[in-house]
């Protein structure tokens, strides 16, 4: 019987895109998480110590004025 | 422990290939395309223990409603649904040039789609249900409802006349595979299984993170 190579390849070739698919989501979704309970855990006055998300630089807490 | 669980899953993986294409020999009769075996069968025995595992701690959730058995039994049968894609894929692959078809309804084949679907309907379930606790307990009972048909596709090639081989070696008696076969089979399953523990014990650690986000 022919060997067959090609279909043996496509076998482990799908084997490893869904296995490896599934790790990167994992990692992915661990990552996400980590950072939205980091976020959610520290209270409004840490929170604004963390870099913002659009890189503007932020001024410290104790120099901040209250709203009128 | 997951991190090393990890690593040495990998090792595991690289000493399954090396045993799978370069110890174990051409087969006679199939020629090489064989070699699917050593990612085919180990995925259904992994998705195998994943269910039985998901079935355990289902239970023990409907028992104790304890929200660790909960996240286990979804990692699980999530982990096991995946396998059993892998599975049921190489299977495919693997029939096209040895039986002249990629699929036909047999009984083994046939019973294998129906828990792959089952399960498919238990994640689905889960994303469908808004009270988590509801959702967790109608996917306890279909996760059980579905494990117990496990047996069913075991036994298929035994109860009906299939395409699909009786299987080598989850069965009563001595395995008539020739040893090198053999080990590199069983080394692949180590393989495959500690991939599949290290996916069980990331999944739950997730489920964890995302319960504690919606807290």
């Amino acid at each position: 019987m022919a060997d067959n190579w090609g279909y043996v390849a496509v076998a482990y070739a799908v084997a490893v895109v869904v296995l490896g698919g599934y790790w990167r989501r994992l990692i992915r979704r661990e990552r996400e998480l980590a950072i939205l309970n980091a976020g959610v855990r520290n209270d409004g006055m840490s929170r604004s110590q963390q870099p913002s998300e659009t890189a503007h630089p932020r001024s410290e807490p104790g120099k901040r004025h209250s709203l009128p | 422990m997951t991190t090393v669980l990890g690593w040495l899953a990998g090792l595991g993986l690289v000493a399954g290939l090396v045993m799978g294409f370069g110890v174990a020999p051409r087969e006679v009769t199939q020629g090489n395309v064989q070699r699917i075996m050593y990612v085919h069968v180990p995925a259904v025995w992994v998705a195998y223990l994943a269910f039985g595992v998901g079935f355990v701690a289902s239970l023990v959730y409907l028992a104790r409603r304890r929200p660790g058995a909960d996240r286990l039994a979804h990692a699980a049968c999530e982990v096991g649904t995946l396998f059993l894609g892998v599975n049921i894929a190489t299977g495919a692959i693997w029939g096209k040039p040895t039986w002249g078809t990629w699929w036909t309804w047999d009984a083994r084949l046939t019973s294998v789609a129906v828990v792959f679907v089952m399960f498919l309907a238990y994640l689905l379930l889960r994303g469908a249900i808004d009270d988590h606790e509801r959702g967790a307990r109608y996917a306890a009972v279909l996760g059980i409802v579905a494990s117990l048909n496990i047996p069913l596709v075991h036994f298929s090639v035994y109860w009906w006349r299939t395409l699909h081989q009786p299987p080598s070696l989850l069965k009563p008696g001595s395995s008539t595979m020739p040893p090198v076969i053999l080990i590199a089979l069983l080394v692949n399953f180590v393989a495959l299984a500690l991939l599949g523990a290290y996916f069980v014990a990331r999944r739950a650690r997730v489920l964890a993170a995302e319960e504690e986000a919606l807290a």
